[in-house]
């Protein structure tokens, strides 16, 4: 039989670990509800610091101000935004009298204009007159345009016709815009 | 069987009695953790609702103040004349007696005479309210030729309300024009209080001194507007 067991301080050793335990335990658990504690009372004086009452109020006094100039401030926003909205007006719309007077600027002095349509995306000409050279040269006049890129993108040519009682040439063109 | 209880009920006793001194930290950690999540984090959520208010009223109030030193001291006159210019340019709505007076004084302007035309009013309560511009459209037979018509068009793109010339079909020594005048609605429940305004910038000046110069042409007295055989027609 062992007779040098040592029981007793097996027994210091575990009460030793449980205090040790129950030490950290405790710690935790007041550690734990000062935390708490200090978190709330944070939370609880950073709230009443971003108080928006004094932020209401004076916002109240300006709105008591401003409201003496309400007819100003909406002329000044109608203002704004119509100008807003005329900008983009006048920057999309499309200028047929720019268009028109580049050609007609084109057109030689002998033709006669019967029949001249113009819309956002194409334009028929028709004219007439007495010479081929001058209907010779406002074709050439376009096709000069459509390789330049002036303005019109491509040319047909309609017709060609010799009026034999008038004696007069006739033609009609078709371009895209 | 009251002594397998009585034996239970010992062991039990035994367990709390070893164990005492546990049990007190682990019921305060346990509560600190349940007030945690009742109270700490419904109060921090309560801070940042309370943080963002104080943000947007402070932003507000910032803007507010900002439009009360714009308005407080723009001059009245001046800002009247310069509403009812660009008002004109491109009216709130459908400025049927704007649109007659810049055709008429347009064509007598351009030297030419008008032919019957005829208008679509269109839905007088519609609320258009997209990005495109509205337009009233018209078709207008003008005795005149293909000059007389250039000259038609570039005076009726420089006066009030703005207006866009479609087509142009010219036959011979009359032509007949097809436009469509400008207007745009405003949201009249945007404007409030809390709108940011700005001072008209620099090239809205600019823009502003190029609708004048249109108004001057576009003037013309609505009592010596020659009265044109114009009909008009509601839609819807």
């Amino acid at each position: 039989m062992s007779t040098d067991i040592n029981l007793l301080l097996r027994t210091n050793e575990e009460s030793l670990k449980r205090k040790k335990r129950i030490k950290i335990l405790n710690f935790a658990a007041i550690a734990s509800l000062i935390c708490i504690g200090l978190v709330s009372l944070i939370i609880f004086i950073l709230i009443q610091t971003a108080n928006p009452t004094a932020i209401k109020k004076e916002q109240e006094d300006v709105l008591g101000k401003i409201s003496q100039f309400q007819d100003r401030q909406s002329k000044l926003f109608i203002l704004n935004n119509r100008i807003e909205n005329i900008n983009k007006i006048l920057k999309t719309r499309k200028d047929l009298s720019k268009t028109m007077n580049e050609l007609l600027a084109k057109m030689p002095s002998n033709l006669s204009i019967n029949n001249f349509e113009i819309n956002n995306a194409s334009i028929i000409i028709a004219g007439q007159s007495k010479s081929l050279y001058t209907i010779a040269e406002f074709i050439n006049n376009l096709t000069d345009m459509v390789y330049r890129k002036e303005i019109i993108k491509s040319l047909t040519l309609n017709s060609l016709v010799l009026d034999a009682g008038s004696k007069t040439y006739q033609v009609s063109v078709k371009s895209d815009l | 069987m009251n002594e397998k209880i009585n034996i239970e009920l010992r062991s039990f006793r035994f367990i709390l009695e070893k164990n005492k001194s546990y049990i007190f930290p682990i019921i305060v950690i346990v509560a600190s953790v349940l007030l945690f999540f009742q109270f700490v984090i419904p109060q921090f959520n309560l801070l940042l609702k309370t943080q963002a208010e104080v943000k947007d009223l402070r932003s507000k109030t910032e803007m507010l103040k900002e439009n009360l030193s714009i308005v407080s001291i723009i001059d009245d006159d001046t800002l009247n004349s310069q509403y009812k210019t660009m008002i004109s340019a491109l009216p709130l709505s459908k400025d049927f007696i704007g649109i007659l007076n810049s055709i008429n004084a347009t064509a007598q302007k351009a030297g030419v005479s008008l032919g019957s035309f005829s208008f679509k009013i269109g839905n007088l309560s519609s609320s258009e309210n997209g990005d495109i511009f509205p337009v009233v459209k018209f078709t207008i037979p003008v005795n005149a030729g293909i000059t007389g018509s250039n000259s038609f068009i570039q005076m009726i793109s420089k006066t009030f309300p703005l207006a866009q010339v479609d087509s142009i079909l010219v036959n011979n020594n009359s032509s007949i024009i097809s436009l469509g005048f400008y207007y745009k609605l405003l949201n009249i429940a945007s404007v409030s209080q809390y709108i940011r305004v700005s001072p008209v910038s620099q090239n809205g000046l600019e823009l502003i001194g190029q609708m004048k110069e249109f108004e001057a042409a576009s003037s013309f007295p609505i009592s010596s507007v020659p009265i044109v055989n114009a009909s008009a027609s509601a839609t819807q």
